[in-house]
């Protein structure tokens, strides 16, 4: 199972939940599969998506699920400490690990060698970390939203490999502005 | 205490609601005053680039921020004020401890204050220069600006306006 994949299977859960998406071709390939005012694309900013969502859940009562990956989280691995003392309930991070800068061209990185997300999540505090296979990722990822008491970290170990793809056409603005108007803080749209 | 509590009253009064930092010994009192303060969100981060990250998300969910750093902190966060914060038009209010301006006694932070001003300029994010307790009273329309701008802005407290605030 390649990230795509993993991006399909868990379609049903992301649709009704705040989703901030990784830079690159995370958030390319969410966006083809299917498109929602939910999603916030990250057009920049790499390594940021775990700490943009660990500010929205911090700030609204709507459960929020950050889409990161595992190069990703190597650049920023500081907000799994910030995450594992401040995280509310309504928090989840799904870390997609599949051992590779994906949008650069597959180069490895060192959760492919000797890093281990889930012992640095741990380290750094952070509570219910569950590392998981991609297809056991729907599963774990549907209790931890369900569970209204808890944050929850998700490390889907999953293959590397990506599709041939288009750049997302939408402006920033209207993303933000689509993703404030779904929260219900937009009004004028 | 004095001047601490004009900047918070003056950030408040301009509807700054969510306070991030990364310490600060000139930021001391304002750390102290918003850890006692219920009416708004206070929490130290590790590092500056990632609370710009977490002011977006606090932005996208309807707070309006504030994170207080040193000058150094803007070194740290260059690509995510750009391609975050401005990218997508997000008000957050920097508020910096201004070091190595005269007063600063430790000489290595000479470097990044000589940049500071001209980094702030190159992003074209509108400054709040304090020198001097007088300029405190102009915070709290700043931070409105921010919001009515949809950008962040910087304001800057001179080491020697914040060395003796006992």
């Amino acid at each position: 199972m390649n990230r795509f994949d993993l991006l399909n299977k868990i379609q049903n859960i992301l649709k009704d939940n705040l989703v901030i998406c990784n830079i690159g071709l995370p958030s390319q390939e969410l966006y083809k599969i299917n498109d929602q005012p939910n999603f916030f694309y990250m057009l920049g900013s790499m390594g940021l998506s775990s700490s943009i969502g660990l500010g929205l859940s911090l700030s609204q009562n709507k459960n929020v699920i950050s889409i990161d990956g595992d190069g990703s989280v190597l650049m920023n691995m500081n907000t799994l400490a910030t995450i594992g003392n401040r995280a509310p309930s309504n928090y989840t991070l799904l870390i997609i690990d599949n051992g590779s800068y994906g949008s650069t061209g597959d180069q490895k990185t060192f959760t492919d060698e000797n890093t281990s997300l889930k012992d640095v999540a741990i380290g750094a505090g952070c509570k219910n970390v569950i590392e998981c296979s991609g297809d056991e990722t729907v599963n774990e990822l549907s209790k931890a939203i369900k569970d209204q008491n808890n944050s929850y970290v998700i490390i889907s170990k999953i293959n590397s490999g990506n599709i041939k793809i288009d750049p997302i056409p939408l402006n920033p603005i209207t993303i933000r502005d689509r993703f404030r108007k779904f929260i219900g803080i937009v009004k004028y749209l | 205490m004095k001047i601490s509590k004009k900047i918070i009253d003056n950030l408040k009064k301009g509807g700054v609601d969510f306070y991030l930092s990364v310490p600060c010994k000139l930021l001391a009192n304002m750390i102290d005053i918003l850890e006692k303060d219920n009416d708004v969100y206070y929490s130290a981060v590790p590092r500056e680039e990632e609370g710009m990250g977490i002011c977006a998300g606090a932005y996208l969910g309807n707070k309006f921020p504030c994170i207080m750093m040193q000058n150094t902190g803007i070194g740290n966060s260059v690509n995510a004020i750009v391609s975050l914060l401005q990218l997508y038009q997000m008000p957050v209010v920097f508020l910096i401890s201004y070091r190595g301006t005269p007063g600063e006694p430790v000489g290595a932070q000479g470097g990044m204050a000589k940049i500071t001003e001209d980094i702030l300029q190159t992003l074209r994010i509108p400054m709040l220069h304090c020198s001097s307790e007088n300029d405190l009273e102009k915070i709290s329309t700043f931070s409105k600006h921010s919001k009515v701008v949809e950008s962040p802005v910087a304001i800057l407290c001179d080491f020697n306006l914040m060395k003796d605030d006992k």
